[in-house]
């Protein structure tokens, strides 16, 4: 065994050990884990992480197969004239229902609480600086009232089952906790949508009284997510 | 000539690792365990080269045995909920200061032998 080799191997090992500790420490780094004295915090913190992973996975895997139903769907329907029109009526009451994404022209509204920093928060009450579930529960309706065919708030698609309740310090849309800033996405008419932003509105209201900063712009092409959560019926029935 | 290696390999490691992607973090702990065997590893290998007695088989089949059987306890002790790891960390480590012992022990003898040759050829 020459000097050369043995220092040939050493420095590979060497150069293993230090992609291993580099990529470790960006891991790391990455999911904002600091190793903290106490073991029960760390396990806590290390199990979110992981069912976050988890939940992730799980996510994309749906994704995929319900890609994959899309295509299989339409090459079975490609050739079946019958078969296409019930497919236009599938997609068109999946839209409905909220099940897919829709995209079209409208709105998009952002609606954030009072910067903590603004010098405002010294005269106004803390309570009214922040944006509560009544607030969004408000500009929703609106939008329906204006016609929006398909409304989002922070990517939970607003369906009939949804409801837009308080959960402490933040707010729960279809039971998922969602908090400021929200972003929230209407498909409709971008000119009747935009008449939220009229003098008077609920809008003008938050930003006048409560000093919320919310702005609405029009688009062309606004996308809103899809419902995720599956809807069981237990007690309805189709009357016969 | 060794150390010049291990230092261009680390300079290199550096930069690739730096380069790469991020991993899963389920799969952290068990890297982690595998960087303290390679660091056994090459700290055994110093000490090898030192002594004269480095043979490239047992070090390479040590390197991954070792990476490997501390990975296989790890994922032992998940499944036992034994933190199981921690008695291949203090094995690593325990080794890793023996060999520093070693190699220390090997260099003061080594300068020392060297101060005293100057003294006596002062002397002379």
């Amino acid at each position: 065994m020459t000097k050369k080799s043995q220092a040939i191997i050493l420095g590979m090992v060497c150069l293993i050990l230090t992609i291993g500790i580099c990529v470790q420490i960006k891991t790391v780094n990455n999911n904002g884990t600091t190793t903290s004295a106490n073991q029960e915090l760390n396990n806590l913190k290390s199990q979110v992480l992981k069912m976050r992973e988890k939940y992730e996975d799980s996510y994309a895997r749906l994704e995929k197969i319900q890609t994959e139903l899309e295509t299989t769907r339409s090459n079975i329907t490609n050739n079946n004239e019958q078969l296409k029109i019930l497919e236009e009526e599938l997609r068109k009451y999946n839209v409905l229902l909220g099940t897919t994404e829709a995209k079209g022209p409208g709105v998009v509204i952002t609606i954030t609480d009072t910067d903590p920093k603004d010098p405002i928060r010294l005269i106004i009450d803390n309570k009214d600086a922040v944006v509560h579930n009544t607030d969004i529960l408000e500009v929703v309706n609106e939008l329906k009232n204006a016609g929006a065919e398909a409304i989002d708030v922070n990517g939970q698609r607003i369906v009939d089952t949804t409801a837009i309740s308080c959960d402490g310090n933040v707010i729960a849309i279809n039971g998922e906790k969602v908090s400021s800033t929200f972003v929230i996405n209407a498909i409709g008419l971008p000119e009747r949508l935009s008449t939220l932003k009229r003098p008077g509105g609920y809008l003008e209201i938050l930003e006048d009284d409560a000093h919320i900063k919310c702005t609405l712009d029009k688009k062309d092409k606004v996308e809103v997510s899809k419902y995720i959560n599956a809807n069981k019926f237990k007690y309805a029935k189709t009357i016969e | 000539m060794v150390l010049i290696a291990i230092v261009i390999g680390c300079v290199l490691g550096a930069i690739i690792g730096i380069n790469l992607p991020i991993i899963s973090y389920t799969y952290s702990t068990y890297l982690a365990i595998a960087i303290i065997a390679a660091l056994d590893s090459v700290f055994g290998g110093i000490t090898g080269v030192l002594k004269g007695e480095f043979d490239f088989k047992v070090f390479i089949s040590g390197f991954f045995c070792n990476a490997i059987l501390s990975i296989l306890l790890t994922y032992l002790g998940t499944k036992l909920n034994v933190d199981i790891y921690l008695a291949a960390i203090v094995v690593f480590v325990g080794r890793m200061f023996i060999n520093l012992t070693i190699i220390r022990k090997y260099y003061i003898d080594k300068w020392s032998k060297k101060i005293e040759e100057i003294k006596n050829k002062k002397k002379n």
